[in-house]
């Protein structure tokens, strides 16, 4: 069975804010409510690096293990989800998620919680695939026509990666792996660090003379 | 002869003294250059940390807080991972839910326990045949009004904290939501009016409430548990005084900490919202135990306890039992009234002719 | 099923019920009649009527320091019930779709909010007086406590019902808000009418013979 997850590559993440964008605009989320956001660490100073960060679907998520009303689950895909019909707006899960993922739309008097709104992976939500109940609830539901969240699709960088995690976790060790020339770049000894693949040069020359 | 003899042997000697302090100094020259080669490689250098590393350094919080840039607004949006939750999870998890129920039922336990044994707390001159008058209206009004509203928030507070563990089985999912939706709003509608009743209830019986010298022989004395005698005490006993300082203080934090989860517009940190639910979720659960013996003392546990806060009147052999250095000053001021007398002011049965309903004002 | 019966034929029905109770209430006290009064006015009924009805909302002197508690809470209760009653958003959308077709502007949701703790601080208090004091428990009858329930009861689903995403609650509110409508002509909750009735009466009265009271 996949399981499904998000990777940010920060070596590669511009902080264009396309992620953020789409996903409020395919979603069409609350107002106020931003499923993913870009962090920038060390803005302007050397070493700095951007982050596109959502929901991460963990494997024992912390939301669902404090929800008072147990209004959370995982799918088949691994993809964490929740129900708004059960959901009462405590926030509870907003103090223990790691990530900062549930949202809450600013409802009722002096903006307390609405209904929480988070990242689904565009996995809909509990009731019928595609039904007008659940789009305008959750947003699209990318996932039962066999797409992937429209996020990590339109990554320009392709710094954002969200698919089965074995396939994600291939395709970063590789880029990993492809990264001697950044790795030479901080200093460190080509030869002590360098991960290049050797290209089997021995012996060869240009000239035989 | 002898001379050019030893002539000869100066060389010599000078020769092998000049062989060995070459191979001196050839030594001390070697060890020399090999410390100068050393010399470099101790020449400062600049440390170079991983950017990468570095980064997820950061991201985790591991050093010191960084909050990086962000465009989306927000409390706390540039914080990659929060460092906190994770405690509060634990805390609330396998902590507060499980230890305060038992604490709670261990109260309840306890207490039908003592009732078992101990049973009622009678009047032991038995009723009298007078009163003193206790609290007034107003008092006994305030008093009511905070007692509805704990009780309400008590209700709704538990319904959040065990519902999980204990309502969804019964009511599943769907129900229990709604039972929970409308205990949330509910309990944060009425939570504002616990400090109102709090602010009222602080004013009016603050001066009786100040601890005296009586105090530490009632508490030394286990308020009369231990050696079935009654200890004298004025107004309120030692036990009440203390019930009322931890509603002040107990129940001040309970509010605060309580409005500051209710407006989370306020903009406050997760680690702030999360402590504000520590404190309040520790202080509620301390007033409520306090209060179930409280509405145990009230209710079944004494003879003649609630009077007092249901008539205004309280009976004048309770009064001297159990508030002695009160009621004998009152009984020396002449406050103490005959039942019947009681009886005509509260115009109970009996003691007042029926009123005649259906005597509207009519124009015919 | 029984939250259709809820939402349609027992809301008509209550409505009704509230209408034409109401007008029959009303009806039957003017029909009763006033004896004729024979003497000679010495000043205008009519002016005296309308000056009582407004007057009387200010408390006589007496009344704010002898009973200041009930007067602060009265209106509390009052002005706060009538706020959420009639300028509350769920309320106006509701009599906007169900009765007047036309809506007006309600009051920010926050305002809604504090009104509601206002009102309920006031309507507990003044019934808890209402059974602590000796002469008001003397007086009460079970209509008022009826009465005084009931609307605690319409008032707390109300505040249980504020996030609105459960339909249950939105129809228990509505419930109980029938049976408080079908009860409404038939006890003294009918003072929300009458008040002007009898103030009216006695202004007109007192008017009549000249006294400014």
């Amino acid at each position: 069975m996949a399981r499904m997850k998000f990777y940010c590559d920060p070596e590669r993440c511009i902080e264009c804010n396309a992620c953020v964008t789409a996903c409020k605009n395919e979603n069409e989320v609350p107002w106020g409510v931003n499923r993913r956001r870009v962090v920038t660490i060390k803005d302007g100073d050397p070493g700095e690096r951007s982050l596109s960060v959502a929901c991460m679907h963990c494997s024992d998520a912390p939301c669902a293990t404090v929800c008072p009303v147990d209004c959370f689950y995982t799918t088949q895909d691994g993809v964490v989800l929740h129900d708004k019909d059960i959901c009462i707006g405590c926030g509870y899960c907003f103090y223990a998620c790691p990530f900062g993922a549930p949202q809450f739309p600013e409802d009722g008097a002096f903006a307390t919680r609405g209904k929480m709104d988070k990242c689904t992976f565009c996995a809909g939500g509990p009731e019928a695939d595609h039904s007008a109940d659940e789009h305008r609830k959750y947003g699209s539901n990318r996932l039962a026509e066999g797409k992937l969240p429209l996020c990590a699709e339109m990554c320009s960088t392709k710094a954002l990666l969200a698919g089965d995690a074995d396939v994600i976790s291939d395709v970063y060790r590789k880029r990993i792996i492809n990264r001697g020339a950044a790795v030479l770049a901080r200093g460190v000894s080509f030869q002590d660090a360098s991960f290049r693949a050797p290209s089997n040069l021995g012996g060869k020359s240009s000239s035989q003379e | 002869m002898r001379t050019p003899a030893h002539h000869k042997t100066v060389p010599h000697a000078l020769g092998v003294f000049g062989i060995y302090l070459l191979g001196l100094c050839l030594l001390l020259f070697s060890t020399l250059v090999d410390a100068q080669e050393k010399q470099p490689k101790e020449l400062p250098t600049v440390q170079m940390m991983n950017p990468a590393a570095e980064f997820w350094r950061d991201v985790r919080q591991r050093s010191a807080p960084v909050s990086g840039k962000t465009q989306v607004g927000g409390v706390e949006t540039g914080v990659l991972i929060n460092a906190t939750g994770d405690r509060w999870r634990q805390f609330r998890m396998s902590q507060l839910i499980p230890i305060s129920g038992y604490i709670l039922g261990g109260m309840v336990i306890l207490l039908v326990a003592f009732y078992a044994i101990r049973g009622r707390v009678p009047i032991e001159g038995g009723m009298s045949e007078h009163k003193l008058p206790r609290y007034t209206g107003y008092e006994r009004m305030i008093h009511w009004f905070m007692a509805s509203i704990f009780i309400f928030l008590a209700v709704t507070g538990l319904i959040l904290l065990f519902g999980r563990p204990l309502l969804i089985p019964v009511l599943g999912k769907e129900g229990f939501s709604i039972l929970a939706s409308a205990s949330k709003e509910g309990h944060n509608l009425m939570g504002p009016l616990f400090l109102l009743a709090l602010v009222m209830i602080i004013i009016q019986f603050v001066r009786r409430n100040i601890y005296q010298k009586g105090d530490l022989s009632w508490l030394i004395r286990g308020g009369g548990i231990i050696g079935k005698k009654h200890v004298p005490s004025n107004f309120f006993n030692m036990g009440e005084k203390t019930m009322f300082w931890l509603l002040v203080f107990v129940g001040g934090l309970i509010g605060v900490s309580g409005l500051i989860l209710v407006f989370p517009v306020l903009g406050l940190g997760r680690e702030i919202m999360a402590l504000a639910h520590v404190g309040h979720a520790i202080g509620a659960i301390l007033m409520i135990t306090v209060i179930i013996g409280h509405i145990y003392i009230g209710t079944v546990g004494m003879e003649g306890a609630i009077e007092g806060m249901k008539t205004g009147y309280c009976d004048l052999n309770w009064a001297k039992e159990h508030h002695d250095l009160w009621a004998s000053k009152a009984e020396e001021n002449g406050e103490a009234l005959s039942n019947q007398e009681v009886a005509k002011m509260r115009g109970d049965r009996g003691s007042v002719p029926p009123v005649h309903s259906g005597l509207q004002e009519s124009g015919k | 099923m029984i939250g259709e019966f809820i939402d349609g034929p027992l809301w008509y029905f209550s409505i009704t019920a509230f209408v034409i109770g109401v007008v029959w209430r009303i009806v039957a006290i003017v029909r009763a009649g006033l004896k004729p009064d024979l003497s000679i006015a010495r000043g205008s009924a009519g002016s005296g009527a309308v000056r009582a009805i407004f007057s009387r909302f200010v408390p006589e002197r007496t009344v704010t320091t002898r009973s200041r508690l009930q007067l602060i809470a009265g209106y509390m209760f009052h002005v706060g019930l009538l706020v959420l009653l009639f300028f509350a958003q769920p309320h106006v959308d509701f009599i906007a779709e169900r009765i007047t077709g036309f809506d007006w502007p309600a009051v920010p949701h926050w305002v809604f909010i504090v009104t509601a703790e206002f009102a309920f601080a006031g309507l507990i208090l003044l019934w808890l007086h209402r059974v602590l004091n000796p002469v008001t428990r003397l007086l009460s009858d079970l209509d008022d406590h009826i009465g005084s329930i009931l609307v605690f009861l319409v008032m707390l689903t109300g505040c249980l019902a504020l996030a609105q995403s459960h339909e249950s609650l939105r129809l228990l509110h509505l419930f109980l808000a029938e049976v408080f409508l079908i009860y409404f002509p038939f006890s003294k909750l009918m003072h929300a009418f009458t008040f002007v009735m009898s103030r009216g009466y006695t202004g007109a009265t007192m008017g009549r013979k000249g006294v400014n009271a």
